[in-house]
């Protein structure tokens, strides 16, 4: 499966990766140049944290090998893709339970601050082509795509 | 080899998928009383009208259509006999394994008061058949009483307050979800169902029904005298694990099964997981021991160790809260609150490692507090306020790019 990795060092905190995974996943039409940061429907499904030590540590969902959301999810709707191994949500199933919130320990899961009715998580832009946005978008290769071997172990 | 494995919630479903994708070419028997798949979690969407039984199916990939697996329904197991590893249902055979896998969660309890445990109008909720009954039932109610305001009785008053019941509740507790939060945060759940127009009595027992002399309740009694009228009652006052019918078969049980280190009981090749292993009362553990169990049952070692299980997240009208650990401090315990319009925090730390947290309002992100206090990770030393740590102040990666904790 392909995963996101990281090189923390190179990351200098710029957020280009939170504007474009936004910009992917706003639900009105536009360019990155009228999207609103602060409108709390537009969150990015990831975080970059300052260190404190004037370091940046960005955290993205791993799409574990052993999913603590899935494995929470009481509905049916977090689900390890048996194709491609990404975590995929289906809004449609969500009971709006919040375990997988609570379950993720990375803390990479937020409810949608304004329906409450459904989560918000790293798609892997799923419906792009490419890599994901925020990849894309990284001027600092920060981030990075890589296939890694899926083992579904405990 | 057949696997044999009673139950198809939580625990029962996810040990069937792991045991199929461990072993393809093993067999897997499931037995049920439950005629359907549902997620108990979400029965009173069913009351409310909001789903139907097909919409709480939460298998979502082909596992009941697997070839190697057979699913019997509509089968309450009555007696397991260990030696020959086969269920019975009264005095027919019904199957038999291998290995078994006991995951038959729990069942209400009915307390023996009054008439609740023969009447007509009176319900628990943890089947799929009591959910319908109370929506049944409710078309013709128009009061309703609850008895127990923990997160199943609530459940029930949401879906009930969206069919229009005007609802009295009745707790032995003095406070709402007693076991999950608070005073404080509880206080904020009674208030939104107060302005529905739900009336609580607190720290009070029912103690007496009065009926119509024809199978039905039509009013409770409390312990100070006053008697609540109603139309149905509704009983969430906890859950018992279902091992009626595990009475001489020799399998070791106390209030639960008695298993071992790797979810065996006490007669080998016989497992338990879920809500009847006594361990836990939520979905996310019984899902992991289900995991867990059908590794065993294929052989391979897996101890469950990860047994934490005081946490729970409540949303009700929209107002979400998170609760892990403990919900009050010990003596010599700091509690840290943090609290604005919106948003109630509160911290308990003990020699700088969190005890307990409860967050109500934000919740987004918040996953790692269950971590750090299930791992008693000291959280003082981060070079920090204690509420801006996360779980980037302990961040590292492995080889294949997955976390792990750097302490
Ligand atoms: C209304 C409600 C809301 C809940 N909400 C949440 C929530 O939001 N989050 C959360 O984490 N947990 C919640 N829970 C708890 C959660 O549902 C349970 O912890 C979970 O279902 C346990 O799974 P299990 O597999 O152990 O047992 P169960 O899901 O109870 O499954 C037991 C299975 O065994 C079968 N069975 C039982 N006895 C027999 C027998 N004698 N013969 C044959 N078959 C038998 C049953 O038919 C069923 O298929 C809720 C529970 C209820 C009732
Ligand atoms: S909030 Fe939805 S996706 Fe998350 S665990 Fe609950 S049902 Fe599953």
């Amino acid at each position: 499966m392909k995963r996101i990795f990281i090189d923390q060092e190179k990351c200098d905190g710029c957020k280009n990766c939170s504007f474009a995974c936004m910009q992917a996943h706003r639900q009105t039409p536009g360019t990155v140049y009228d999207l609103d940061l602060l409108d709390p429907k537009n969150e990015a499904r990831h975080s970059i944290v300052t260190n404190g030590k004037g370091g940046y540590v960005p955290v993205f969902c791993r799409h574990c090998a052993v999913p603590d959301c899935a494995g929470a999810c009481m509905s049916g709707a977090l689900k390890k893709d048996p194709e491609t191994g990404h975590i995929q949500y289906d809004e449609k199933r969500c009971g709006t339970c919040f375990m997988c919130v609570m379950s993720c320990p990375y803390g990479n899961i937020k409810p949608d601050r304004v329906s409450r009715t459904k989560i918000l998580k790293c798609d892997f832009c799923v419906n792009d082509k490419e890599e994901p946005n925020c990849v894309k978008s990284c001027p600092k290769k920060a981030i990075h795509v890589e296939e890694v071997v899926w083992e579904a172990a405990v | 080899m057949k696997h044999l494995i009673i139950g198809v919630g939580a625990a029962g479903i996810s040990a069937a998928r792991t045991i199929l994708k461990e072993k393809p070419e093993d067999s897997v028997v499931l037995v049920s009383q439950d005629e359907e798949v549902y997620s108990r979690c979400m029965l009173h969407k069913l009351i409310s009208g909001e789903r139907d039984a097909a919409g709480l199916n939460f298998v979502n990939d082909g596992l009941l259509e697997h070839k190697n697996l057979e699913w019997i329904k509509g089968k309450t197991v009555t007696r397991l006999e260990a030696a020959t590893k086969s269920v019975y249902a009264g005095d027919e055979k019904i199957a038999s394994g291998d290995t078994i896998l006991i995951a038959t969660g729990a069942n209400s309890v009915t307390p023996p008061i009054g008439e609740l445990r023969t009447a007509k109008n009176a319900f628990g909720l943890r089947h799929l058949p009591d959910a319908r009954g109370i929506a049944s039932c409710a078309k013709n109610a128009k009061e309703v009483v609850i008895i127990g305001a923990g997160l199943v009785g609530l459940d029930a008053a949401y879906a009930l307050l969206e069919l229009g019941k005007k609802l009295t509740i009745i707790e032995m507790a003095p406070t709402v979800l007693a076991i999950n939060l608070d005073a404080h945060a509880a206080a904020a759940y009674q208030k939104l169902f107060e302005d529905k127009g739900v009336v609580f009595h607190l720290a009070r027992k029912v103690v007496n029904t009065r009926g119509d002399g024809r199978g039905n309740i039509t009013a409770v009694e409390l312990d100070n005298g006053s008697l609540i009228p109603c139309d149905m009652v509704v009983m969430a006052v906890g859950v018992r694990p279902a091992i009626g019918f595990l009475e001489g078969s020799g399998i070791k049980t106390e209030r639960a099964i008695v298993v071992d280190d790797y979810l065996e009981s006490s007669e080998p090749g016989i497992y338990a997981a879920g809500d009847v292993a006594g361990f836990s009362g939520v979905w996310p553990n019984a899902q992991k021991q289900g995991e867990i169990a059908a590794y065993n049952m294929c052989g391979t070692k897996w101890i469950y160790d990860d047994r934490f299980a005081i946490k729970n997240t409540v949303n009700f009208f929209g107002l979400l809260s998170l609760s892990v650990g403990a919900i009050n401090p010990a003596d010599g315990d700091e509690v840290l609150v943090k609290e604005d319009r919106l948003n109630y925090r509160k911290l308990i730390l003990r020699g700088g490692v969190p005890m307990g947290i409860i967050l109500q309002g934000e919740i987004g992100g918040s996953g790692f507090w269950l971590h750090l206090i299930k791992n008693k990770m000291r959280i003082d030393n981060r070079g920090k306020s204690v509420w801006k740590v996360s779980y980037a102040d302990f961040y590292g990666t492995q080889q294949n790019g997955e976390y792990k904790w750097v302490v």
